[in-house]
């Protein structure tokens, strides 16, 4: 049992440090591209920045410029999807729930907003705009680690994950739209580089390459991140983690009436569990993955119904 | 003038001996590294306030100065009983004032400086509280004049707060200092959350098997937050806002993600004027609309209760002793400092006479702000001020100035003495406790009067030396 607002406090932590892992690893993967300039660089600078859906940065000023263009991403204040937008929103969420997040957790997100908003962190950025980036997605597992290690595993850890496991399904859905959708134009992504650099922006090379070896082929690539059982950043296994803490958060929830999140993680999860790939297919990529971004979007709203924003005469004491 | 480390001629005071042996082996360079360590651990553990500025808002952190300050087992053991005695005495006056008003009625304390404070809550009448006792946790402002002795410059009743940084302080200076803490044997201060807890489940009423504690905070963007999520967590109880509470028939519940939970005691972090927009302040965002007629219906349990800052009022305060004479049949412990209250026409003189000696206070004000400090004003504040007094003689009190006693702090790498205070923390509920150890706030200018961290004041670590006779008492009862 905790404060509703405190559940939705941890929920949101778990989004906005997922985002900002996301943007940093998406960042740090166009900085290393845009040091080759060729095409396969551009196609990989594209990726990121569509990914990132900030269509107003041209990839070619983005090839030119990397370290301008993710200094801006990284941190500009006034911008929702920056890193420095999402970890100060992340630690004044955690300053809300102080008293529910243990000490290790907090110093871990506390010194990353520090190191992100002091004074000298554009100057550390402009040293080693790599380095930066790279310190600040270490620190974010650290946090994640800490959490992991410290927290009880009860219900205040349950809500951080089902944002993380829930972001981090439709940031990877929103990369593979970008890749395979039909935005994409039906391209392939049969360029070798940019194979590897999408593989990196999900943090899947090696994961990939134990499973497939260094054979790159874009439907294989796909089944990866949508199907994967076992890698922790394909869609099929985030749904099943949400699934799998929102059936334990419901079950003491006693949720009077309107869809149970429950219901709906277990659809989805089902869903991606039973899939075959040639369904994708049959939908066409983008209407596949918009169907999993909607119901993504649905578990986010029972959630806020079920435990946050319940209508107080359903759920008086008798 | 009277320094806690160092006597008239130099020499250190006994208590301070092992810290001096190992202080004097550092050098300013060592000291100043052991201060920067302090006050980044400070910085990453968040101990912090917010300063909000036109384009920015950033964090510091409340200065703390890393040289403990020591007080032995005697003067400590005269502290205790003093405030003891004083909460007991202040805790009989609110019963008394929300009740029968004998104290009034027997000419003890003018019945329309009670009445007229603006702290005095009518709606507090015939009130039941358990124990008599309305101020839960105090902390009061004490000082040591030029002669040594300590006296009480304020009592605070209301939502009192810096116990967090007692505790911080406490954990900052094991650190700096490990070896000389060891030898000193200082009284431990950890189990002050400990004590909170069961001070507030001692309120709650005695049917209800397990009572809900909660702590109920203005919110985030307050100065004292980090001491209320502090506190919220080491006493494993929720951290409410206001937003998070509703009130049903006359009880409180809060909103959980299993539904309603009942709430049985409240720690309000939260003043008077904002916990019931129905009953104080119409415009409290901050507040739970019904929260007060529940507490008078007795389903739920405010701390401190409200009307508790009639007896910490600037005026009423000038009384305190004949009041404990009053209610105790005791002469008091602890003195006053002595007081002229302008509402008097004689005082009232007296104090526009010799006001580049006085300290005038507003009786309504706190936080150092509203306070003309008459021998380092400008003939000119004084001027300005004097007119304030006349226009509201009732408002204002005025007190001779002390020398404050002063104890070594570094300052820019430079060991220089600084006026200090004492801050310690009273539980009363079933049973009255002062935790044994303080906040010692530090006037971090040079020769500044004011302590208040909202005028640049800082912090700094208080041990309570270990009576050896108590000590042996406590192990024979091991060894039993």
């Amino acid at each position: 049992m905790m404060l509703a607002r405190v559940a939705d406090s941890l929920y949101w932590i778990g989004r906005y440090i997922e985002r900002a892992e996301h943007f940093c690893r998406l960042s740090d993967v166009m900085l290393n591209a845009a040091v080759d300039r060729t095409d396969s660089a551009r196609q990989a600078a594209r990726i990121a920045m569509s990914a990132i859906d900030e269509d107003h940065v041209d990839p070619n000023v983005a090839i030119e410029r990397p370290a301008d263009t993710v200094r801006n991403l990284v941190f500009d204040r006034h911008d929702n999807a920056s890193v420095y937008t999402s970890l100060a929103r992340a630690r004044e969420n955690a300053r809300q729930v102080r008293d529910q997040i243990t000490t290790e957790t907090w110093e871990r997100l506390n010194l990353l907003y520090l190191r992100v908003t002091g004074p000298g962190a554009e100057a550390a950025y402009e040293q080693s705009p790599l380095a930066f980036l790279q310190e600040i997605i270490a620190d974010l597992h650290l946090f994640k680690g800490a959490a992991d290690a410290t927290m009880s595993h009860g219900e205040g850890w349950r809500f951080l994950l089902t944002g993380v496991y829930l972001e981090r399904a439709q940031l990877i859905a929103r990369l593979l739209d970008v890749c395979f959708g039909d935005a994409a134009g039906g391209y392939l992504l049969n360029d070798h580089f940019a194979q590897l650099s999408v593989l990196r922006m999900a943090c899947a090379l090696e994961p990939y390459l134990r499973v497939y070896t260094a054979e790159m082929q874009p439907r294989l690539l796909m089944q990866f991140l949508l199907f994967d059982e076992e890698f922790p950043r394909s869609i099929r296994f985030c749904a099943a983690r949400v699934q799998e803490h929102l059936t334990r958060l419901t079950r003491s929830a006693d949720v009077v009436d309107g869809p149970s999140p429950e219901r709906i993680a277990g659809r989805l999860s089902a869903r991606l569990e039973f899939a075959e790939f040639d369904e994708v297919a049959q939908f066409g990529a983008s209407a596949y993955l918009a169907t999993i971004v909607q119901e993504c979007a649905r578990i986010h709203e029972a959630v806020y119904e079920a435990f946050v924003a319940y209508p107080l005469e359903q759920r008086l004491p008798a | 003038m009277y320094d806690e480390m160092f006597q008239a001629d130099g020499e250190v005071r006994p208590p301070y001996a092992s810290l001096n042996a190992h202080i004097s082996k550092l050098s300013p360079a060592e000291l100043g590294d052991r201060q920067k360590t302090l006050e980044r651990s400070f910085l990453l553990q968040g101990i912090t306030f917010t300063v909000y500025g036109a384009d920015s808002t950033t964090e510091r952190i409340i200065p703390t100065d890393l040289f403990p300050r020591i007080i032995d087992a005697a003067t400590w053991a005269r502290i205790e009983t003093g405030l003891q005695q004083r909460l007991h005495a202040l805790n009989l006056f609110l019963a008394d004032i929300y009740g029968r008003q004998s104290a009034i009625k027997d000419g003890v304390v003018p019945r329309e400086l009670v009445l007229g404070a603006p702290s005095y809550r009518r709606e507090m009448m015939d009130l039941y509280v358990p124990h008599a006792a309305y101020a839960n946790v105090c902390g009061s402002d004490l000082i040591r004049n030029e002669t040594g002795e300590v006296m009480v410059l304020e009592d605070n009743l209301r939502v009192p707060s810096g116990v967090s940084y007692m505790l911080a302080n406490r954990e900052a200076s094991k650190r700096t200092f490990p070896d000389a803490f060891g030898a000193a044997r200082v009284r431990p201060i950890e189990n002050y959350p400990d004590l909170l807890l069961s001070t507030l489940k001692s309120m709650a009423s005695e049917w209800r098997a397990s009572p809900q504690v909660v702590l109920m905070t203005p919110g985030v963007y307050n100065s004292a937050y980090y001491e209320h999520a502090y506190l919220a967590r080491l006493m494993g109880v929720p951290l409410v806002e206001g937003r998070d509470l509703v009130v049903h028939d006359n009880m409180v519940y809060m909103r959980t993600t299993q539904g309603l939970r009942r709430v049985d005691v409240i720690y309000r972090r939260v003043d008077d004027d904002f916990i019931d927009p129905l009953t104080f302040r119409r415009d409290s965002a901050l507040g739970v609309a019904g929260l007060f007629n529940a507490y008078r219906s007795g389903s739920v349990v405010i701390a401190n209760a409200p009307g508790t800052g009639v007896a910490d009022d600037k005026a009423v305060y000038a009384f305190v002793p004949a009041l404990i004479r009053y209610y105790l049949a005791e002469d008091p412990i602890l003195p006053n400092v002595e007081t002229y209250l302008c509402r008097e026409p004689a005082q009232l003189q007296h104090t526009l006479q010799n006001l580049d000696k006085l300290v005038v206070k507003a009786v309504g004000a706190s936080g150092g702000y509203g306070m003309l400090v008459g021998p380092h004003a400008t003939q000119k504040q004084r001027e300005d001020f004097a007119e304030h007094i006349k226009a509201d003689p009732a408002n204002y009190i005025s007190q001779p100035t002390l020398k404050l006693s002063t104890a070594p702090c570094l300052i820019d790498g430079r060991v220089e003495p600084r006026h200090v205070d004492l801050r310690p923390f009273i539980l009363s509920g079933a049973k009255t406790v002062v935790t044994p150890g303080a906040l010692t706030r530090v006037a971090l200018t040079k020769g500044s009067l004011v302590v208040n961290s909202s005028q640049g004041g800082g912090s700094k670590d208080t041990w309570v030396l270990t009576d050896d006779v108590e000590e042996h008492a406590h192990g024979k009862d091991m060894v039993q």
